[in-house]
């Protein structure tokens, strides 16, 4: 169950939308934040919370990629794979991490260190290839630097 | 009232009717999976896109208002080929199941496909594979995902009807599943394999039982309590050997607008074993089977003999609310008047069983109404049980009530003592027939012709699906031979007849008549 | 040419209140607040011929009108951050570099219509825009350009910043809506259109980031100022994005009309490596895609409607010889497929079936008659769909194999990329 405190600080959030409900998903994001992942008792918090079903809660987290039903690394590799990536080398850059850390799409390495997600365009075509590195967007990748990223975290 | 054409014929429909409502209203079927009379529209099948005079593009019927001088054709070649491609895109991921699914024969992938498909599959690749197949989602349901078209007429369902949830459609794409959040087990699960328009969702009691072309059909009422929900009785005689002598098959809810709408409860649904199972089949008296004969002339000699000394209050009579207004007419014909001063009612003590404010009512009789406006009944059950006890009563005639259950077990072993004649008249076993002298075996409401009378005072017919059991006979039939044996014969031919005299001399069912109920039926006045 | 929508790109700290009250800021919502009527600000804005720059290319001040004034609800401003369409990323700039741009227009925008509330959502990806674009907010709060009464004036504004969750559905309107209103993003069945039941059943007006941002120089300088710089229809400049195979990838804000020619040589550079031009897509993954013999096309709506295209969100993707053309076309179908949602039969299934049978040809497992079943198979999705997505899918991978079907061809023949 949220605390009290806890609760105070997701009435701040719910208390900006005319309907309750419509905070769903910047509370989700707050909860994901906080514990890493969305397991099915934050569903049931959150439901109970918002008055609304456990089912419509679990519609929602199932349907939108950025919400984790399980834990993903401390750093977390989302590898953008859509057209100008693709055009600029995303392929060679994800499967040069998925040989570096031994780990597919969804996979979190055993240590817990990394995880990798292939994703589609992150509104960075620009920077291409591209990903997003926990929350920053990191461009121009080469092997040097997934290299440099990845000793960075290790 | 907006005009419109379809199809070349013309109907009048309020405004706000949609094309495929007005559609229906014609006669004219145009296809559908997500849309559902009672269900809010989706408008994400697609199959039931019509062309639009005018309208350049195709439009969905289910959604779109009907407007004056609209004119539309659900049959033309581009609406054609836009069907059969939905059939082709909803065939590409769906596993070709038919011969292990028990949908078949009433599958609307399948009779979309064999009237507007039959085209050679384009598919090369993978179909798309889901996680539950077979699986259970709760006691009366199985869920198979890979079958589901994401009609979402089972989330709308629980969402909007049982408003309990338990439905969801989760991730997304072609991955998108159908599931529940928790297990499927309020009261009207079973309605959810009723509106699945495939075999995504199948009824665990019907599971690979029979299949749907062996069936017949006959309408009638669910007798579980004042409900009166309209059924339909589906029952497969032709092969007896396959089920193991039931007839039975299943039990499925009628469409009724003003009583239970398309939906019916689960006690009700998968109550319908007792019209095959632990019946009653042959007169009984202790421990000898006997013919009618016997039977009807062994409480006639009773009778005389009460007659003779003039104590019809010797005689207590137990009706039944489960029992039809024409079985209790007679019934009343034949103790209120025939042998007048006999104690009749129909009001045992059992006090009220669980509601809900959807369609379950506390009262699990049929026709209580019925029994209230025809029996008339002046008379106390209580106090004829105990009367019986005490050794005041010389023919107790029992309807089909438990009375072991009712009063105990002590009670009803003095009154089997203490009563001259103790007579069961009812269609299944139960602990009291052990302790009645004489078992009549009567017929269940699956084998009548009658009509009941439900809460909202509503005369609802039922018909016969087949003949009784083994020796049963109609309730009302048995009266009616004793009534003749004691020198009154009644003339009816059958329960019509009785219907029309009813009719003519109750005063709430004043011009009521069998083909004036239909099969909506009517309010009693 | 006149930097309009990027003029504060690239400047120092331009995301903040100071450095944008320097450069007239908020003088256009304080001129549209004291000196003009709501139906005025609406009538510049159609005068302006401003068109909405998320994609459709709708005329914004038309839209606005459809506001019903009478209808006593709540009248909500919706603003489309979500920039999910592949090649796209200008939106991205103004939330980062100039956040107080977007927040003026939305003044002048709700003051127009008549609400009193905005909603900024934001795709959930954009960290630091969705950081960016907060601080902004309430240091505009904090300076009374948002709030009760703001600058002065009796006006009450609130805005919202909203984040989405990983979803390009959620770019459609009404997918938005639904997301904003904490549900799945399935677009909704329309009519009605949002701008009579909208978000929470009131009418609402979505637009995207750029549209809402060219707003107070429209307020400013005038409508005429504005049109005169596009063309006959399509007024004002653009950000066009420019990504692929270019020298300087980038934004690149031009007038309306600048030709697609000139964007990639004269502005982005070229090609390097001394490739050559084999196709290009022109606005945004969903727009079908171009050979170079068509280049020349001006970069406006009603242009490239004209030969077969779209302008939609301004996202050029530059596709050299060395381009695949078969893989590319599994990409796009690639992405179609993992973003449906899922929620009618044409699309859904539709979208993951094409998905499947380009990934085949183009890994060379594909036979003849899956090339010759292909483009009836995409073309059954747009057209039947609840919303444009299933139009996108059958625009977009359909002009890969209408184009280029000598090389699906040859796959199936020889299975291997010919070039």
């Amino acid at each position: 169950m949220f605390t009290a405190e806890y609760l105070q600080e997701l009435d701040k959030i719910t208390n900006k939308y005319e309907q309750k409900r419509a905070a769903l998903l910047p509370l989700l994001h707050r909860v994901q934040e906080k514990e890493g992942l969305i397991t099915p008792e934050t569903e049931k918090n959150i439901a109970e919370y918002l008055g609304i079903p456990v089912v419509h809660v679990h519609e929602v987290v199932s349907f939108y990629h950025l919400f984790h039903q399980n834990k993903i690394g401390k750093c977390h590799f989302a590898v953008c794979q859509t057209t100008a990536c693709a055009l600029r080398g995303a392929e060679e850059i994800i499967g040069y991490i998925q040989e570096r850390l031994k780990i597919k799409h969804h996979e979190t390495t055993p240590d817990g260190k990394f995880s990798l997600s292939v994703v589609e365009c992150l509104g960075a075509c620009e920077l291409a290839p591209m990903m997003q590195c926990n929350k920053e967007y990191k461009g121009f990748l080469d092997k040097k630097k997934i290299d440099e990223l990845i000793e960075k975290y290790s | 009232m907006p005009n419109l054409i379809i199809d070349g014929k013309q109907v009048e429909v309020p405004a706000g009717t949609t094309i495929i409502q007005a559609a229906d209203k014609l006669g004219i079927d145009i296809p559908r999976y997500c849309y559902h009379p009672a269900l809010p529209v989706a408008g994400n099948c697609r199959i039931c896109m019509v062309e639009i005079e005018k309208q350049p593009k195709l439009q969905i019927a289910c959604y779109t208002p009907v407007a004056e001088g609209m004119v539309v054709k659900t049959n033309s070649p581009k609406v054609i080929e836009v069907r059969k491609s939905i059939l082709e895109f909803l065939l590409v991921n769906h596993p070709v199941d038919c011969p292990v699914c028990d949908q078949a024969g009433e599958c609307k992938l399948q009779d979309y496909y064999m009237e507007h498909g039959q085209y050679d599959s384009r598919l090369s690749d993978v179909k798309v594979k889901k996680e539950k197949k077979a699986f259970s989602i709760g006691p009366t349901i199985m869920l198979d995902q890979e079958r589901c078209i994401l009609c979402t007429r089972c989330v709308r369902f629980t969402d909007n009807i049982t408003k309990t949830h338990e439905f969801g459609m989760f991730s997304r794409g072609d991955h998108s599943q159908i599931d529940v959040s928790k297990q499927l087990d309020n009261d009207y699960s079973g309605n959810v394999a009723d509106i699945c328009p495939v075999g995504a969702l199948t009824d665990k009691d019907f599971r690979f039982k029979c299949r749907v072309w062996y069936l017949a059909q006959t309408k009638s009422v669910c007798p579980g309590c004042s409900m009166g929900c309209n059924i339909t009785v589906e029952w497969d005689k032709s092969r007896p050997h396959q089920h193991k002598k039931a007839r039975v098959m299943r039990l499925k809810p009628r469409h009724n607008p003003d009583v239970n709408d398309y939906w019916m409860c689960d006690k009700g649904r998968y109550n319908y074993h007792f019209i095959d199972d632990n019946r009653i089949q042959h007169p009984q008296l202790k421990d000898d089977f006997v013919s009618w004969d016997q039977a009807t002339d062994t409480i006639v000699t009773v009778l005389k003999s009460i007659q003779k000394s003039n104590n019809t209050n010797r005689i207590g009579v137990l009706a039944s609310a489960q029992l039809t207004n024409e079985d209790l007419f007679v019934i009343r014909k034949f103790f209120k008047e025939t042998l007048k001063g006999a104690m009749v009612d129909f009001r045992v003590p059992e006090g009220p069983g669980e509601k809900d404010d959807f369609l379950i009512k506390a009262d699990k009789n049929p026709n209580t109404a019925g029994a209230s406006s025809i029996l008339q009944a002046d008379a106390d059950a209580g106090e004829i049980v105990q009367k019986a006890k005490h050794g005041e009563i010389d023919l107790l005639y029992v309807f089909g009530h438990d009375l072991v259950k009712l009063f105990g077990k002590e009670t009803v072993e003095q009154i089997a003592k203490k009563v001259k004649l103790f007579v069961y008249q009812g269609s299944n076993v139960n602990a009291t027939c052990s302790y009645a002298h004489l078992n009549l075996p009567s017929s269940v409401y699956a084998e009548k012709e009658g009509t009941f009378t439900n809460c909202q005072k509503r005369v609802q017919r039922i018909w016969p699906a087949f003949l009784p059991l083994g020796e049963a006979k109609g309730d009302w039939e048995i009266i009616s031979l004793l009534s003749a044996k004691l020198g009154s014969p009644m003339t009816y031919q059958n329960s019509q007849a009785i219907f029309k005299d009813i009719a003519a001399t109750m005063a709430p069912f004043t011009e009521m008549s069998y083909e004036k109920l239909g099969d909506k039926g009517m309010l009693l006045k | 040419m006149e930097k309009i929508v990027s003029r504060h790109f690239g400047q120092k700290n331009s995301h903040r209140l100071e450095n944008y009250l320097k450069d007239n800021g908020y003088e256009a919502a304080r001129k549209a607040l004291t000196q003009m009527t709501g139906a005025q600000v609406i009538d510049e804005v159609k005068k302006s011929n401003l068109r909405g720059l998320g994609g459709a290319g709708f005329p914004t001040g038309t839209k606005w009108s459809f506001i019903p004034q009478a209808n006593p609800k709540p009248k909500y401003l919706v603003i489309n951050a979500d920039e999910g369409e592949p090649g796209t990323f200008k939106d991205k700039y103004i939330l980062e570099q100039d956040p107080h741009a977007l927040l003026e227009g939305i003044i002048i925008t709700c003051y127009a219509i008549g609400s009193h509330k905005a909603y900024i959502y934001i795709r959930g990806e954009y960290i630091k825009s969705l950081e960016i674009v907060q601080a902004a907010i309430d240091e505009a709060y904090k300076g009374k350009y948002l709030g009760k009464g703001i600058m002065g004036t009796g006006f009450d504004i609130d805005v919202v910043v909203h984040p989405g969750a990983g979803a390009y559905i959620c770019g459609e309107e009404t997918a938005l809506l639904e997301s904003l209103e904490g549900k799945k993003g399935f677009p909704r069945l329309k009519p009605p259109f949002p701008a009579v039941v909208g978000l929470f059943g009131c009418p609402t007006v979505i637009n995207n980031v750029e549209t809402i941002a060219c707003v107070p120089p429209i307020i400013n300088k005038g409508a005429e100022w504005y049109a005169k710089l596009g063309n006959e229809k399509n007024g004002g400049n653009r950000l066009f994005c420019i990504s692929g195979h270019v020298v300087k990838p980038g934004v690149y804000e031009l007038p309306n009309g600048t030709t697609l020619r000139e964007i990639i040589y004269d502005h982005a550079g070229g090609i390097p490596n001394g490739r050559k031009l084999k196709a290009v897509i022109p606005g945004g993954i969903s727009a079908p895609i171009l050979t170079p013999d068509q280049i020349d096309v001006k970069m406006d709506f009603d242009s490239l409607k004209s030969i077969g295209s779209m302008a939609g969100s301004g996202g050029i993707i530059v596709m050299d010889d060395t381009t695949d053309m078969v893989w590319a076309a599994m990409i796009a179908a690639r992405f179609f497929a993992l973003e449906s949602c899922g929620q009618c039969s044409p699309c859904r299934e539709g979208s993951g079936w094409v998905y499947r049978n380009v990934k085949r040809l183009n890994e060379g497992h594909a036979r003849p008659h899956d090339l010759n079943n292909l483009p009836g198979i995409v073309n059954n999705i747009g057209g039947n769909t609840i919303c444009a997505f299933g139009d996108a899918v059958t625009m977009s991978v359909g002009s890969y194999v209408s184009k280029f079907r000598s090389e699906f061809e040859a796959k199936i023949q020889e299975r291997v990329c010919q070039i």
